[in-house]
């Protein structure tokens, strides 16, 4: 059961984004209107393929083209979302440190709450000559007693923990990058997406939720097409992540908000 | 008996007559239908293809914009969906990617009466199509030749910036390079020597070519206008990837290529083939500071004239802009107006 009115919020929201990109996005717009879309419908009786939707790779390779005519940034944030899937897959407390472990990711996440500190650090840097800083203010917070959360793949993760200290290394909180192809059982994991970032994350049902304020999933026959309702540079609409994955989205039935079963 | 019909390229059919008009008035390559079906769809001011036909032949066509603004990040809304009430608007008879000419022609053989006829048949059509909003009606890139038919009572006529052309009088290009000035001349066999000596630039060019990169090329030309050499009130819209994907391959398309060894695009020009009169369309480059090169402007500029002299076209049309440039290549330039038709006096 959806919770009620989540399900008709979502996708107005949605169909908002698909209208505005038609509007204003030289991809979609050409997509759309020479090819066609589903779900809704912009062009009558072009229905395109995969439902307009488009592939992560190429949305990549035409990056310039997701920038509105009123123009916005033209390279993708893979940190976008983390400060809001947080509080849904493992809520920090406030004065933690999040260091992001992802050779994807070489700028701190910008969307943070204030009461966290963020910082990222790249798993190269571990085995390198000089010992990198973001290193030290992770041993600095763990020796006053601070809270630090791991973000980024397995591997990565692993790395950091093996450079820590042994008496340190198991305080350290860990959540795990997940592709949206690579759900698991948990029990913590975010979906990430290097193209369109933080997506969802395992609830406390056990469930992968969708961060749905901020990101629509539908299927198509390509996979599961995402996209982010509220970013307006580069535009991301009905993208199919990590090769196209097949999937459903449906309501919790302990949350009644959307999650996806792959 | 005079018909007007007014075609919106994104959804009507082609008129099975427009490809022989076309043909027999020796249009470039930008009033295909289909292709202006698919700058319509991807504009913010769209253009409607309007025919007047007597006799069942048709006489006349224009490529009319409906412009909502100059200014406005958006798209034209999709085709037939009419405002509830009257949104003001004007219209443009221009052909957005064809610098320098008219958007109006007229069947061959056509007289002055005949053309003067058939435009005020379209200037009253217009408003009954485009409804009570129509402010009045812009025709740009006039030539002196049609300003008699276009002007009238209530009727604004003004200079604009003139074209650049060059009259093919030269049996060789060395013809051609000996009429420039000394300075001129020994600058260019420099750079010419410069450039095909530089292991580090590659040129590629050449008609219909499948192996261009249509979303760098649009990048690259949308940065250079964005950059200088944007008209004033503009209504045109960024060159859309999918429309030169589609264009760049037509056979009467040429473009020329300059890429670094890397594999990245520094600048690229398009000329649009014709019997007479090849047009240099879009010229784009990157800036020095950004990695371009100098003096490939120049280069290009000796390719399209080498080309239209080795093929025997009567002139090269190099559109506005650089005129102090283009001057010490040879180009003269031709006077070229703008008519503008307030709503009451159109049709009269
Ligand atoms: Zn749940």
């Amino acid at each position: 059961m959806w919770t009620s009115g989540v399900n008709a919020l979502w996708r107005a929201a949605y169909r908002r984004a698909v209208r505005s990109a038609f509007a204003t996005v030289p991809l979609y717009r050409e997509r759309w209107a020479l090819g066609g879309r589903t779900d809704p419908v912009v062009v009558p009786g072009r229905t395109g393929t995969h439902g307009g939707a488009i592939t992560a790779e190429e949305a990549v390779r035409k990056v310039v083209d997701l920038v509105p005519l009123a123009g916005g940034a033209a390279s993708p944030d893979p940190a976008r979302g983390l400060g809001h899937v947080l509080p849904l897959a493992r809520p920090p407390r406030p004065g933690t440190l999040v260091v992001v472990v992802d050779p994807a990711i070489p700028r701190p996440p910008t969307d943070l709450p204030n009461t966290l500190r963020g910082c990222v650090l790249d798993p190269a840097s571990l085995t390198g000559g000089t010992r990198p800083a973001a290193l030290d203010e992770v041993v600095t917070a763990l020796r006053r007693n601070g809270n630090v959360t791991a973000v980024g793949p397995d591997e990565a993760i692993a790395a950091l923990v093996a450079a820590l200290p042994e008496d340190l290394a198991h305080r350290v909180d860990r959540l795990p990058h997940r592709a949206l192809d690579r759900l698991d059982g948990g029990p913590f994991g975010l979906i990430h997406d290097p193209v369109l970032g933080y997506l969802g994350g395992i609830g406390h049902c056990g469930r992968w939720h969708l961060d749905w304020p901020r990101v629509y999933a539908r299927r198509t026959t390509g996979g599961l097409a995402l996209t982010l309702l509220r970013q307006s540079s580069p535009r991301l609409v009905d993208i199919l992540v990590a090769g196209g994955v097949r999937g459903e989205v449906a309501p919790c039935p302990r949350h009644g908000t959307p999650v996806v079963l792959t | 008996m005079t018909a007007v019909c007014v075609l919106d390229p994104r959804v009507d059919p082609q008129p099975p007559d427009w490809p022989g008009f076309q043909r027999a008035s020796q249009l470039h390559p930008v009033w295909d239908y289909e292709l202006m079906g698919l700058e319509a769809w991807l504009a913010r001011n769209p253009p409607l293809l309007a025919l007047v036909r007597q006799a069942g032949r048709i006489v006349a066509a224009m490529s009319v914009m409906v412009c909502r603004s100059w200014r406005a990040p958006r798209y034209a809304p999709p085709p037939r969906r009419r405002p509830h009430w009257p949104r003001p608007l004007w219209a443009e008879v221009y052909q957005p990617w064809l610098s320098g000419f008219p958007g109006v022609v007229f069947a061959p053989g056509l007289d002055q009466d005949g053309r003067r006829a058939a435009a005020r048949a379209v200037e009253r059509a217009l408003p009954r199509r485009l409804g009570p909003g129509l402010l009045g009606l812009l025709y740009r890139a006039i030539g002196a030749d049609l300003v008699p038919v276009l002007a009238g009572r209530g009727r604004l006529v003004r200079r604009t910036d003139p074209a650049a052309v060059l009259d093919n009088r030269f049996a060789t290009e060395e013809e051609w390079l000996a009429s420039l000035s000394k300075s001129r001349r020994g600058g260019l066999r420099r750079q010419q020597r410069a450039l095909a000596a530089d292991p580090t630039l590659v040129i590629r060019g050449g008609p219909g070519r499948d192996d261009l990169d249509a979303v760098a090329i649009a990048h690259l030309i949308n940065r250079h206008r964005a950059g200088f050499g944007r008209l004033p009130m503009d209504p045109r819209t960024p060159v859309a990837a999918a429309y030169l994907d589609r264009f760049l391959r037509r056979p009467d398309v040429h473009t020329l290529t300059y890429h670094d060894q890397d594999g990245r695009l520094l600048a690229v020009h398009t000329m649009l083939d014709h019997p007479h009169t090849p047009v240099s369309q879009h010229w784009a480059a990157l800036r020095e500071a950004d990695g371009g090169r100098p003096n490939l402007y120049f280069d290009n500029c000796v390719r399209a004239v080498r080309y239209t002299v080795r093929h025997g076209r009567a002139r090269l049309s190099s559109g506005r802009g650089l005129l102090d440039v283009k001057r010490t290549l040879g180009f003269a330039t031709r006077a070229v107006y703008s008519v503008a038709v307030p709503r009451p006096v159109m049709g009269g």
